[in-house]
């Protein structure tokens, strides 16, 4: 996401208000974009130092909510993606197989 | 050119088409203000609070499709919009809320009104901006108003620290010509394949439903609609976010759907093979228990929100776009297809049954004696009558509400401005406010309660103000009367604290105080020549306060908990 005052409130604000649990949170800013370049590619941009911030949450959700939530996550405009070890949201383009249902 | 950032924020609106901001003064947006003394492209709407500031911005919206623009001072006066902004965040309406801030150095210092409006509007609000410099306020309205009116639309708040809109400072202002964010991109144009499945699956249908909602009508797409249904020749049932996205009066119109709707509408859909889902979310109050809903149905949901696709119910096909897009292309498909639709005589047949069995308009005026109370429902349908179906209904929230969305049939999209998904009490006198702004030649008619009416009734002062001549129809039981309704068949009828029938205002005397007519009728041979004298009036406001039963239910209700869409209640001791 962005590296912008109040992103990350954004995404812990959602997990709490659509009622899901967070069991752990880090966050710190990108300085390798090299497992990132997927990104760039896409959505036609090149990240600076420090514009981007990873953030990472551990939650223990069902399949289908799990699904509900990187929706949610990926909705939020400062957001550029999110993943988790199956599906892959990026603005704009649909690559995951559940989105083409 | 230079301009300082009060001049700015204010060139900014100008330059987006802005006609009216609604809005209250305050020490942090005195700048702001000095900026739209200095003006006259814009006229302000001097409000008497600021829920009714957001909610009046919303009715215009809502009847135009133009983005509302709010202004509000710091504190109290971004705590006292959060209401319609909340309102607004439900039913996707696209608004631009500019909120005062106390000034740059004093902020989380508990300075005098000062409060953290991004913080406590974040989970209502599409997107959020604070002003960290003037020379960003271009660009930060240009990007409000992309991110307000595209994709799924809803409010923006724009936070503003006073000191960054002083006039002694200035600098260069160029408007920018389009907004580019690189994280938002919302699809437009659906998928070709998505569309493929979709059309398949409407080619197979035998007894196929299509559910349109508020979608449909925030993206302009009633006329791709009205062809959709002519080309698949399937039943309609509409939201009560999207009444009037079909014509009420089509004979493929089944009503609405849902927690009130018809019988003939929530069989169809209980008993559908494939509801095709346009704009709609399946919202609780549609669905009844998830687990029940539909169970021999295929669905198709058209949305442009992906998050609402297979949130509540599992979508077979999902067609990511524009709702307007997506019809284009499913009904390009349907028409370049070689295989026809199915025959879907035996479906309207079983609908027409279910519709003569237990559809609406039974009943209604047998009693209409004086001997007997008014019905809510049949002062709706003389105002339905009166009014030629022509006009702008705004409505309150409650028994009323459902009263009117069930016999006031709206022919065109916008026509009807309630709050759905908030559900708002004190939405409908502000809203038809904005409506008869933006249409000073339409009629604009707020259905409301005396329980709804008094929650914002402050306005008809502002009514008075802006010689805004709407016409006012309270239907008045005395009581709290939805509250009610459940207090009788959840409670054994413990009426608590739903009664007030000794402390109303005469609403006659109160409307008359302000300048504006009041007519009171409290017997049905009153009812037709009473509604129809109140709109004889072209430039008055005209309060017209209606007693009705105060022990009229709304029905059909969905039973719950644990029922389906084939469970309702559709008298007080009749049940499906």
């Amino acid at each position: 996401m962005e590296n912008k005052p109040g992103a990350l409130a954004r995404v812990v604000g959602l997990f709490h208000q659509r009622g899901y649990n967070i069991d752990s949170l880090h966050v710190d800013p990108i300085t390798d974009f090299s497992p990132y370049s997927f990104i760039e590619k896409e959505l036609s941009i090149t990240f600076k130092a420090d514009e981007i911030s990873r953030l990472t949450i551990e939650t223990t959700v069902s399949d289908s909510l799990m699904r509900q939530i990187l929706r949610q996550i990926n909705k939020l405009i400062e957001v550029l993606a999110v993943s988790n070890e199956k599906s892959t949201y990026l603005k704009g383009v649909l690559r995951d197989e559940n989105l083409l249902r | 050119m230079k301009l300082a950032g009060n001049d700015m924020l204010i060139q900014s609106l100008i330059n987006e088409g802005v006609e009216f901001i609604f809005g209250y003064p305050g020490g942090a947006a005195l700048h702001i203000y000095d900026a739209i003394f200095n003006q006259s492209e814009i006229q302000h709407i001097l409000v008497r609070h600021e829920q009714a500031a957001t909610h009046a911005a919303d009715g215009y919206t809502r009847a135009t499709g133009k983005v509302g623009v709010v202004l509000v001072t710091s504190g109290p006066g971004a705590t006292n919009a959060i209401t319609g902004i909340a309102t607004a965040f439900m039913d996707s309406i696209p608004m631009i809320v500019i909120s005062g801030q106390v000034q740059s150095h004093l902020i989380g210092t508990d300075a005098f009104q000062e409060t953290d409006m991004i913080g406590i509007s974040r989970p209502i609000v599409k997107h959020s901006f604070t002003v960290e410099s003037q020379e960003s306020i271009p660009r930060i309205l240009k990007e409000a108003f992309y991110i307000a009116t595209s994709g799924r639309p809803g409010p923006v708040v724009i936070d503003v620290p006073k000191d960054l809109t002083h006039p002694d400072f200035k600098f260069d202002f160029e408007y920018p010509k389009e907004a580019k964010i690189r994280s938002y991109n919302p699809p437009i144009l659906p998928l070709e394949d998505q569309v493929k499945r979709a059309v398949e699956a409407i080619l197979e249908a035998k007894q196929p439903v299509i559910y349109a909602g508020g979608g449909t009508i925030s993206s302009n797409a009633s006329n791709e609609l009205i062809k959709f249904q002519k080309l698949t020749n399937a039943p309609v049932t509409n939201t009560l976010m999207g009444l009037g996205v079909f014509p009420a009066t089509n004979k493929n119109f089944m009503g609405m759907l849902g927690m009130h709707g018809t019988y003939q509408a929530n069989m169809a859909m209980h008993n559908a093979d494939l509801i095709i889902a346009v704009g709609a979310r399946f919202d609780d109050r549609i669905t009844n228990t998830p687990e029940k809903f539909a169970p021999k149905a295929k669905i198709i949901h058209l949305d442009v929100d992906h998050s609402s696709v297979s949130k509540i119910i599992e979508a077979d096909v999902a067609v990511f776009g524009q709702v307007k897009e997506s019809l284009s292309a499913i009904n390009k498909l349907l028409e370049a297809s070689e295989s026809q639709c199915q025959d879907l005589s035996a479906w309207h047949e079983q609908i027409q049954e279910w519709r003569s069995k237990h559809g609406l308009n039974h009943n209604l005026f047998k009693n209409k004696d004086d001997e007997h109370p008014i019905l809510p429902q049949a002062a709706v349908q003389h105002i339905y009558q009166a009014s030629e179906g022509k006009a702008f209904v705004t409505s309150d929230v409650g028994q009323h509400q459902m009263f009117a969305a069930q016999y006031y049939h709206f022919d065109e999209p916008r026509k009807w401005i309630n709050s759905g998904g908030l559900g708002t009490m004190g939405f409908g006198l502000p809203s038809a406010m904005g409506a008869k702004l933006a249409f000073p030649e339409e009629e604009v008619i707020c259905i409301t309660g005396e329980g709804s009416i008094q929650m914002c009734i402050q306005e008809l002062s502002t009514c008075a103000q802006y010689k805004l001549p709407i016409k006012i129809f309270n239907i008045n039981n005395l009581a709290l009367g939805m509250v009610k309704q459940w207090q009788d068949m959840n409670y054994d009828g413990r009426h608590s604290s739903i009664s007030y029938e000794d402390s109303l205002p005469d609403f006659v005397k109160l409307a008359e105080s302000f300048g504006h007519v009041g007519i009171k009728i409290t017997k049905n041979s009153q009812l037709q020549d009473g509604i129809e004298e109140a709109l004889s009036y072209k430039d008055k406001l005209v309060f017209v306060d209606i007693y009705v039963d105060p022990d009229e239910h709304v029905y059909p209700m969905l039973v719950a908990p644990e029922g389906s869409m084939k469970d309702m209640w559709l008298d007080k001791d009749l049940k499906t």
